[in-house]
């Protein structure tokens, strides 16, 4: 399985200061400090709403893999550039 | 869209009010690709109707009167296995979504919706989709993981158990006393309830009862399957 090289072993954590609004059909994180916006589309909402510092990404991999009964690459794939985005925009960190 | 080229999408209605369910049906007859072939104002009606008409596509309301919107889901998907179900419900509540996905359904959609929502939702679930509200599928992933981590937790503790203490406990699972533990297994009743006693202790259990809830709640019925046998 390739998942072992790929999915991190950590868990993501949400930036405390950002908040979560939904402006009409779309989503946005809102970080006060950088102050910049991020438009989330559904399952980058869903994710967000996991980064609890408990739920490891290959958690997440397979509970939407079995709700959408999509190919655990597929769902990988989605799942790792999402987080790497919050990454980037300094909306999570990381904790072992 | 090539829609009038196939089969309309043969649809069963099951709401309480009168007034939804003909609005409902105007909306629908006005799509060229679906065509309401039945109507239920309660539970078991909604059964009866969906057996008679065999749907492609049964919208339900969750809280239909006369056996709710739930249960007639559970039977429905399992008499009427080529009806896919969606769940109507007033409210987007976790716990209604849930029972109605573990019931069968394969889409859940609030009333409060745009009707084209409603419309697009009833054709991605009869197009095979999964299709929940998009802000509750956070709630639903956690509930998923939250399960997992349960059932792993609970085949981790089921793993500190001798082959002759999942046997008690299979035994105790369906309800055994002591007595009825040892002539299967042909041991003594002394023995027997040594055995319990060693399962409540690994298991973390303080009973009988807590540990034949700990095997159905966990769903471990599988699990001990066999080892009696």
């Amino acid at each position: 399985m390739s998942e072992a090289k790929t999915v991190r072993q950590d868990r993501p954590t949400r930036n405390p200061e950002v908040w979560l609004r939904q402006a009409g059909s779309e989503n946005v994180a809102y970080d006060p400090a950088r102050e910049t916006v991020h438009v989330l589309n559904a399952t980058a909402v869903a994710i967000w709403v996991l980064c609890d510092g408990e739920t490891a990404p290959k958690e997440m991999i397979e509970a939407i893999c079995q709700l959408s009964g999509l190919p655990f690459e597929v769902v990988e794939e989605d799942v790792s550039r999402i987080l790497g985005e919050f990454e980037e925009a300094g909306i999570i960190s990381w904790n072992g | 869209m090539g829609e009038e080229d196939q089969d309309p999408i043969r649809v069963l209605l099951a709401d309480g009010q009168s007034l939804f369910r003909e609005a409902m049906r105007v909306v629908l007859e006005t799509q060229s690709d679906f065509e309401v072939v039945g109507e239920a104002s309660d539970g078991m009606q909604a059964v009866a109707e969906a057996e008679r008409t065999e749907p492609d596509l049964a919208l339900i309301d969750v809280d239909l009167p006369n056996g709710d919107g739930i249960r007639a889901t559970s039977i429905i998907a399992e008499h009427v296995p080529g009806c896919r179900i969606l769940i109507l419900s007033e409210q987007e509540d976790e716990r209604t979504l849930i029972s109605s996905l573990e019931a069968g359904a394969t889409g859940f959609v609030t009333k409060g919706s745009p009707i084209g929502q409603l419309i697009d939702t009833a054709r991605r679930v009869h197009g095979g989709e999964t299709t929940i509200p998009p802000q509750m599928l956070g709630a639903l992933l956690a509930r998923l993981i939250w399960s997992k981590r349960e059932h792993d937790n609970a085949i981790r503790r089921l793993g500190k158990l001798t082959r002759r203490e999942r046997e008690v406990l299979a035994l105790l699972a369906q309800g055994a006393d002591n007595a009825g533990i040892a002539q299967p297994l042909v041991i003594s009743p002394e023995t027997a309830r040594t055995h319990v006693q060693n399962v409540l202790s690994k298991l973390g259990v303080h009973s009988r009862l807590e540990a034949a809830a700990f095997v159905v709640q966990n769903g471990l019925l599988d699990e001990l399957e066999g080892v009696n046998a």
